[in-house]
């Protein structure tokens, strides 16, 4: 992990501050709370737009363009379909299977629907960005392929989530330029060792210093009515074990996939990106986070985002081929995808942590 | 911008329409037809765009963030210049929002206000939400769950019931005196089946479906066949029957797990966790409401159908003696504890 960013990258800036978000969230808030939930699809799209708005790279900064109005379509088609498949679950459970086979199929579907949305209304320095993903793809990635991964026990992990970072980084768009990302098993399988091994080995440390072991714990588990104080200490002692060794590898993994995500990752034309985020930071910054939050009754929350967005901004940079006006000059002259009418896209945009 | 030539008008960044290519320009008022024509020119002197006032789309103002003037034709002009921009456009619904969000004292108030809308949606707007819900479920998808549950549970966990017709029949007979001592429009809108089953895993229990089917496990009748303590245990279920109890929980359950999701956004991965096991957490009081206000109704139903209200109260004292102390804390229980129960059949026989 280098200490800086490659010579040449121009580093993300995010200019967000938490007292200016702090206003906007808690008024979004207020009113999608008075409004029965309604108003958060504007709220929605007022946070984007913030964080969209405050990122720059060389002073030219993202921009979010979806409409609150898309948004709520989008939800009330998903609630509806949520009502009906609950309804139908619960009156008649044998049709109710049937449908959750055909969710297998409507999930890839929803994914590319939610992804095209996503990327059509992002831009940065006035392009669009597009998704040119197929469900099929999605049907390989999202089902088929997790399903293998069980089958083989998730020793072949890094190959599935390498799959599913390629499909949805290589399917990006910016205008025309296409987004690639070249990264061989190798790093994956890397992160995947690195982060097994700091559980076992915390583990088996943490293990002999506080003298668990699981025949105790299962003993105290079984009489946990005759014994609770018993029971108790075993069980916060298990949880802390838990938080020792498989937060931090959990960060730890994602750290390493993030740089080596980034510092591989091509946009047509020459250009390169760059990551140098470090686990010991990233996790200094959840667990911080959380307990600031938890302890401020969610009020230091718009706190917590700004300050994870700053440093994950500080810590990527772009590393243009050229200069930014020849890039961009590039996309002008490719024309095609640009800040056309996408008003009649329906606002899906369901969460993937990608 | 300090070395840029000091020309008129408002000073920014532009995009001529269609193009991606940022470059530092001017938005210029003049005077034009009715009202104000704004045109868009870069330091050059070229007219990138053109239009009307009133054909703008002036993006609303966001925390610091540029503002953005969209023209018809694509080209876009921001700027930092907050002040001028607000010149241009006057008050606007967008600039209100914008003034409220400032970080100034009075957001405390904001702070309160949302505190106390929360816990008045959570405490008063779900039930209503769930009510107005209710009503437009049709009966016929009701009756429809009742018979969905119990292909599921005869599926998962019951065998047909092991009783003699004559067990059965005075099961029955206490039944129907309580259902015909409930008022008219409740007995007509449920179907109020009774039907008998043997689960070896759910030990002396009742359980009513959402529709009205009441459900009595063979091991109930055996271990409690007098019919005071019969009645007391059914009243109860009718309670949660007429109450409506099952339909309120399940939408109050998914219009709360869908509040969350859209009013939490995304809050990260662990404290969603937390979130999300607060209002399993706080539901459950939500549950020890119910079966507290289901305990009410069969006590009064009981006594109004002529049985003994105590006899709901031998149930409870007899599933403590069997049981003991391995009730678990009341905070952690859909159920409130026997103990609690018993207390308060104690007080609605003393104000009878």
């Amino acid at each position: 992990m280098r200490a800086s960013l490659p010579t040449g990258a121009k580093p993300f800036d995010f200019t967000g501050t938490a007292k200016e978000w702090f206003g906007i969230w808690i008024v979004n808030l207020l009113l999608s709370i008075v409004t029965l939930g309604i108003y958060s699809a504007w709220a929605k799209v007022r946070s984007k737009k913030y964080f969209y708005n405050h990122t720059y790279i060389e002073g030219r900064n993202f921009d979010y363009h979806a409409t609150g109005k898309q948004i709520l379509i989008g939800r009330l088609i998903v609630i509806a379909a949520l009502i009906v498949f609950q309804v139908i679950t619960a009156a008649l459970p044998i049709l109710g299977l049937l449908l959750l086979l055909g969710l297998l199929f409507i999930f890839p579907w929803l994914i590319i629907r939610s992804m095209i949305f996503n990327a059509r209304m992002s831009s940065f320095s006035n392009v669009r960005f597009g998704f040119v993903g197929t469900v099929g793809q999605a049907f390989l990635t999202f089902i088929v392929y997790p399903i293998l991964t069980a089958l083989t026990l998730y020793t072949t992990f890094p190959i599935l989530d390498r799959a599913i970072k390629r499909f949805s980084i290589d399917n990006h768009k910016l205008g025309q330029a296409r987004f690639n990302m070249e990264v061989g098993l190798g790093p994956f399988y890397k992160a995947f060792f690195v982060a097994i091994a700091w559980v076992l080995v915390v583990g088996v440390i943490g293990a002999v210093v506080t003298g668990f072991n699981f025949a105790e714990f299962a003993d105290a588990m079984d009489n946990a009515d005759r014994a609770p104080a018993q029971a108790m200490k075993v069980m916060s002692l298990f949880y802390l074990l838990f938080f020792v060794a498989f937060l931090p590898a959990v960060f730890l993994y994602q750290a390493l996939i993030r740089n080596a995500v980034y510092n591989n990752t091509t946009l047509e034309g020459g250009h390169r990106f760059a990551s140098n985020v470090t686990a010991p930071k990233l996790l200094w910054l959840a667990v911080s986070n959380t307990v600031v939050v938890v302890f401020t009754l969610l009020l230091m929350l718009p706190w917590a985002q700004v300050r994870m967005a700053r440093y994950l901004a500080a810590h990527t940079g772009f590393i243009p081929g050229g200069s930014m006006d020849d890039f961009v000059t590039q996309q002008q002259e490719a024309g095609g995808a640009f800040g056309d009418a996408y008003t009649d896209l329906e606002g899906i945009d369901i969460g993937l942590p990608i | 911008m300090g070395d840029a030539p000091q020309l008129p008008g408002l000073r920014g960044h532009a995009y001529a329409a269609r193009s991606s290519f940022r470059q530092p320009a001017r938005l210029i008022t003049r005077e034009g037809g009715e009202g104000l024509w704004v045109d868009i020119q870069n330091d050059e002197r070229a007219v990138l765009g053109s239009a009307h006032l009133s054909e703008l789309r002036i993006d609303p103002p966001l925390g610091s963030a540029p503002r953005k003037v969209t023209f018809p034709d694509g080209a876009v002009f921001e700027t930092n210049d907050h002040g001028a921009i607000e010149a241009l456009t006057g008050r606007t619904r967008g600039s209100v929002l914008h003034h409220y969000e400032g970080f100034k004292p009075r957001l405390f108030g904001v702070v309160a206000i949302c505190l106390a809308a929360a816990w008045v949606l959570w405490r008063y707007g779900l039930d209503i939400m769930a009510s107005i819900a209710i009503v437009f479920t049709p009966p016929a998808v009701i009756e429809q769950i009742d018979a969905g549950s119990m292909q599921t549970i005869d599926f998962t966990m019951a065998a047909p019931s092991q009783l003699s017709d004559a067990q059965k029949a005075d099961v029955e007979k206490v039944y129907r005196r309580l259902v015909r001592s409930l008022p008219q429009d409740v007995q007509n809108k449920h179907s109020f089946d009774l039907l008998f089953r043997d689960v070896p895993g759910m030990g002396p229990n009742a359980f009513a479906l959402p529709g009205g089917t009441m459900v009595m496990t063979d091991a109930f009748v055996k271990e409690f066949p007098e019919p005071d303590v019969m009645a007391g245990v059914l009243g109860h279920e009718i309670g949660h029957v007429a109450e409506q109890h099952g339909l309120k929980r399940l939408y109050r359950s998914l219009s709360t797990y869908i509040l969350i999701a859209f009013l939490a956004g995304d809050v990260g991965p662990i404290l969603e966790d937390i979130v999300l096991e607060g209002n399993v957490l706080l539901s459950l009081s939500f549950s020890r409401a119910q079966e507290s206000a289901a305990d009410e109704y069969g006590l009064a139903l009981s006594n109004e159908a002529g049985f003994d209200p105590a006899g709901l109260k031998v149930f409870f004292e007899k599933l403590s003696e069997k049981y003991g102390d391995q009730q678990p804390a009341q905070w952690t229980s859909t159920h409130p504890s026997s103990a609690a129960r018993v207390k308060a059949i104690d007080a609605f026989i003393d104000g009878l």
